[in-house]
C-alpha cells in the first residue's frame, strides 16, 4: 500500500499536491535543493492551512498533525523509502527529462515515478530512464485538495502493474475520480479548458463583451465556479500560454494558437493571482478584489 | 470465560480483557497511531504500572497481533496462551435499521455492516477493519458486534421520523437513529436498582454527557426518544458540536461564507459548541474554572449547555407523560457537580430537589443526589460500555453453544 510519497518541485502545484496528500493522512517528503526555498514553500503551505482553519475546514490540532506529516528533503536520494514519487517541476521538457533521469538512477525500480505534466509526452520522459515501465502521468487539477479528479496517463511503455497501483491509489487512498487517458498533449482537462480560455480571450480582444460579463455568462449560465478569465488568472497566465503553445505545436491546429492578448499580459508581468493582477485583481490570499 | 472487547478506530484500537466469572478487567490498553512508524501500544494490568511500547504498526491486523502478544507476554501478560480468549466483542457505532440487538458476526452481518458505511463513514469502516483484523489473528474465535444505535430501535415512528419528504426516508433511510445506546442500556439497570423498582414501570431520562452528549427518554426500559439523530450532531450542545439549530442556518451560512460541504460539516462538528461560544475550550472543567474566574463568554457557554439539557428533560417528561428520575452518566455527567446542580435547580417544578451535600460527593458508585422522598430523583450512574459489550458477547456465545448442543 502507498503510504509515503515524495513530491519533487515546490511551485504552486507541488505545494498543492503536498498539502492534499498530508491532509489525507499520508507522509510527504518534499524535495528542493535550496533550504531557503524549502522553508519558504513550507511557510506558504502553512498559510494555506491557516486559511483552511479560518474557514473551519480543519482544527488547530489537525493543522499540527498535517504539518508534522510533511518532511523537508534536500535531494532525490532521500526518497528511497517512498512508495511513489510525484514530480511537479516546471513544465519544461528538458528540466523534467533530467529530473526523471536522476530519480530513476537514485530510486529502486519498485518506486512508481509519476509526473504531474499537463502537456508533455510521458513516453518521451520515460525514454530518458532505464525503467520506463514504472513511469506514469498523474495530472492533478489545482487546487489538488478541493478538486477530486486526477487524469492518469499511460505512456507507451507504462506497465499494467504501475497503472493498477496508481489507479488504486487515486481512487481508494485519495478518494478521487480517476480519468484514464492515453497519452496526447493536454489530455482531456487541459485541452478543453485552454481552448475555452483562449476563445474567451478572443471574445475580449474583439470587444464582444467585458471580462466581467464573459465570466458571469459562464459562471451563472453554465454553473462554472469561476469564469474562464478568472480561471486563467488562477492557473497563471504564463502556464496557460505555455500549455496552448505546446498544443499548438503538437497538433499544428490554429485553434490552439495563443491569443495575442494573453502574450501581452504575460510580457507585462501580469500573470494572474500570483502577481496580484491579470484580467482581474487579487489580494495576497488569492481573494478577488471587487 | 475470557472475553476481549475491542473498539477499533481508523488509526487506533482500544481493548479490555474481561474474566466473565467475576466481570473483572484482567488487562486493558490501546494502540495509537496505527499506520505510522511510531505507533504506541499502552498496556495496563490493574495494580501494575503501565507498559508502553513504540514500534511500527502499519495496519490493524498487526495491531491486534501486538495486543495478543502483549496479553500473553511473559512479564506483562495475563494469559498463558491466546487460546484462553474465548470470544471477542466489537463496538460498532451504526447498526442502522438492520440491528436492534447485539449479534454474532457472520458473513451476512459483515455484509450488512458494510452496507451501513454511508451512514457512519468515519466509524463503521474502522470497526470493520477491526473485525477483519481479529478474524485474521483468531480465525476460530467467535466475534460479536454491539451497536451504539441498537438500543434505540424501539423508538416509535412518531419519535424517529423527520418531517421531510418520505421518499428521503425510503431511499436513504434518513431518520433518527440515536447513539450512546450501549451506555443508556447499561445505566438504566443501575438506575432501577438504586430506585428499588422494576425497570418495566419506570420513566427515565438518561443524560449521557461526555465529549458527545445526548438525552434519552426511556419508557418502561425501552428507548422512546433520543436527542441525537441521523448523526451524533443533533440535540444537546456539546464540546465542539452545535447540537440543535434551525436547519436553514446551514444553507444560509454556506451561501454567505461560500463554504464547501466539508467546511460546513467540520464547522458544525469541530468548531462549534462550548468551544465556539466560550472562545476558550471544549472541556467542561476548563469552562467551569473560567466561569468561576468571571469569564463572561465561558458563563454564557455553560448556561446554554445546561439550559439545553433542561429543555430536553422537560420535553421528554412531557413525551412520556411523566418522569421518575433523571440519570446523569459519562465523563461530565458523572463528575461535574456544578453542571448537575445547574440542570436540577431549574427543574424544581418537576419535583427534583437536589441534595447539595450528596451532589458534591465524588464516587464511582451508583447513587441518588436528590433528597430522600422527593417525587423525582436525580441519579448518578457511572457508565461502562465495555462491560456491557462483554456481557452481551458472553450471553450470545453461551446461547449459541447451547443451541449447538441441542
Amino acid at each position: 500500500m502507498i503510504r509515503k510519497i515524495g513530491v519533487v518541485g515546490i511551485g504552486t502545484m507541488g505545494r498543492s499536491i503536498a498539502e492534499m496528500l498530508a491532509v489525507k493522512g499520508l507522509d510527504v517528503l518534499l524535495v528542493e535543493k535550496s533550504e531557503s526555498m524549502l522553508n519558504e514553500a513550507l511557510a506558504l503551505l502553512e498559510a494555506s492551512l491557516d486559511r483552511q482553519l479560518e474557514r473551519w475546514a480543519i482544527t488547530l490540532a489537525e493543522k499540527k498533525l498535517i504539518l508534522n506529516r510533511i518532511h523537508k528533503m534536500k535531494s532525490v536520494q532521500d526518497l528511497a523509502e517512498c512508495d511513489l514519487v510525484i514530480e511537479a517541476a516546471s513544465e519544461d521538457l528538458e528540466v523534467k527529462k533530467e529530473l526523471f533521469k536522476e530519480l530513476d538512477r537514485a530510486l529502486p525500480p519498485r518506486v512508481v515515478l509519476a509526473s504531474n505534466t499537463s502537456t508533455l509526452s510521458l513516453t518521451e520522459l520515460a525514454a530518458a530512464t532505464r525503467h520506463p515501465r514504472r513511469i506514469i502521468g498523474m495530472h492533478f487539477v489545482y487546487p489538488a485538495l478541493g478538486i477530486d479528479v486526477v487524469e492518469i496517463i499511460r505512456g507507451l511503455q507504462t506497465s499494467d502493474e504501475t497503472f493498477q497501483q496508481t489507479k488504486e491509489f487515486v481512487e481508494h487512498v485519495l478518494d478521487k475520480k480517476g480519468i484514464m487517458v492515453y497519452e496526447s498533449p493536454g489530455f482531456v482537462t487541459t485541452r478543453l479548458i485552454c481552448l475555452l480560455i483562449n476563445e474567451a480571450l478572443h471574445l475580449l480582444a474583439e470587444g464582444v463583451a467585458s471580462a466581467e460579463d464573459i465570466d458571469s455568462a459562464m459562471r451563472v449560465g453554465y454553473q462554472f465556479e469561476y469564469g474562464p478569465l478568472e480561471m486563467a488568472d488562477r492557473f497563471g497566465l504564463d502556464a496557460v500560454w505555455a500549455a496552448l503553445e505546446r498544443m499548438f505545436r503538437e497538433y499544428g491546429e490554429l485553434k490552439y494558437r495563443p491569443s495575442i492578448l494573453l502574450k501581452k499580459k504575460v510580457r507585462a508581468g501580469h500573470l494572474g493571482v500570483k502577481t496580484g493582477n491579470g484580467f482581474f485583481e487579487y489580494d495576497k490570499d488569492g481573494e478577488r478584489l471587487p | 470465560m475470557n472475553i476481549l472487547v475491542i473498539n477499533s478506530g481508523s488509526s487506533s484500537l482500544k481493548y479490555q480483557l474481561y474474566d466473565m466469572r467475576t466481570e473483572k478487567v484482567l488487562a486493558s490498553g490501546r494502540v495509537e497511531r496505527i499506520g505510522m512508524e511510531t505507533s504506541i501500544l499502552s498496556h495496563e494490568v490493574p495494580g501494575k504500572p503501565e507498559v508502553r511500547e513504540v514500534s511500527e504498526i502499519l495496519e490493524h491486523t498487526t495491531a491486534v497481533r501486538k495486543v495478543l502478544d502483549m496479553l500473553t507476554h511473559r512479564d506483562f501478560g495475563v494469559l498463558k496462551s491466546i487460546k484462553e480468549i474465548e470470544a471477542v466483542g466489537h463496538r460498532v457505532v451504526h447498526g442502522g435499521e438492520s440491528f436492534s440487538e447485539s449479534v454474532m458476526v457472520t458473513p451476512e452481518v459483515k455484509l450488512e455492516i458494510r452496507k451501513l458505511f454511508d451512514l457512519a463513514p468515519l466509524h463503521n469502516p474502522a470497526h470493520m477493519t477491526g473485525i477483519t483484523a481479529v478474524e485474521a489473528n483468531l480465525p476460530d474465535v467467535p466475534q460479536t458486534a454491539v451497536f451504539d444505535t441498537a438500543f434505540h430501535q424501539t423508538m416509535p415512528p412518531v419519535a424517529y421520523r423527520y418531517a421531510i419528504p418520505t421518499v428521503l426516508y425510503r431511499k436513504h433511510k434518513i431518520r433518527r437513529y440515536g447513539f450512546h445506546g450501549t451506555s443508556v442500556d447499561f445505566v438504566i439497570r443501575g438506575a432501577a436498582e438504586v430506585l428499588g423498582r422494576p425497570l418495566e414501570e419506570l420513566k427515565l431520562v438518561v443524560c449521557h454527557i461526555g465529549n458527545g452528549a445526548s438525552c434519552t427518554a426511556v419508557l418502561h426500559g425501552k428507548s422512546y426518544d433520543t436527542s441525537m439523530g441521523l448523526t451524533p450532531l443533533e440535540g444537546l450542545m456539546m464540546g465542539t458540536r452545535s447540537g440543535d439549530l434551525d436547519p436553514a442556518v446551514v444553507p444560509y451560512t454556506i451561501n454567505k461564507e461560500d463554504l464547501t460541504l466539508n467546511e460546513v460539516n467540520s464547522m458544525l462538528n469541530k468548531h462549534s459548541g462550548l468551544l465556539a461560544v466560550s472562545g476558550l475550550s471544549s472541556d467542561m472543567r476548563e469552562i467551569v474554572q473560567a466561569m468561576e474566574e468571571g469569564h463572561e463568554q465561558a458563563s454564557l457557554a455553560f448556561e446554554m449547555y445546561a439550559y439545553r439539557i433542561r429543555k430536553y428533560i422537560g420535553a421528554y417528561a412531557a413525551a412520556m407523560n411523566g418522569i421518575d428520575a433523571v440519570v446523569f452518566t459519562a465523563g461530565v455527567g458523572e463528575n461535574s457537580d456544578v453542571l448537575r446542580k445547574s440542570v436540577c435547580d431549574g427543574l424544581s417544578f418537576l419535583g427534583i430537589r437536589l441534595d447539595d451535600a450528596r451532589n458534591a460527593v465524588r464516587s464511582p458508585e451508583p447513587r441518588a443526589v436528590t433528597k430522600d422522598g422527593c417525587p423525582v430523583a436525580a441519579l448518578v450512574i457511572p457508565t461502562n460500555e465495555e462491560l456491557l459489550i462483554a456481557r452481551d458477547t458472553y450471553r450470545i456465545v453461551r446461547e449459541s453453544r447451547q443451541q449447538e448442543r441441542t
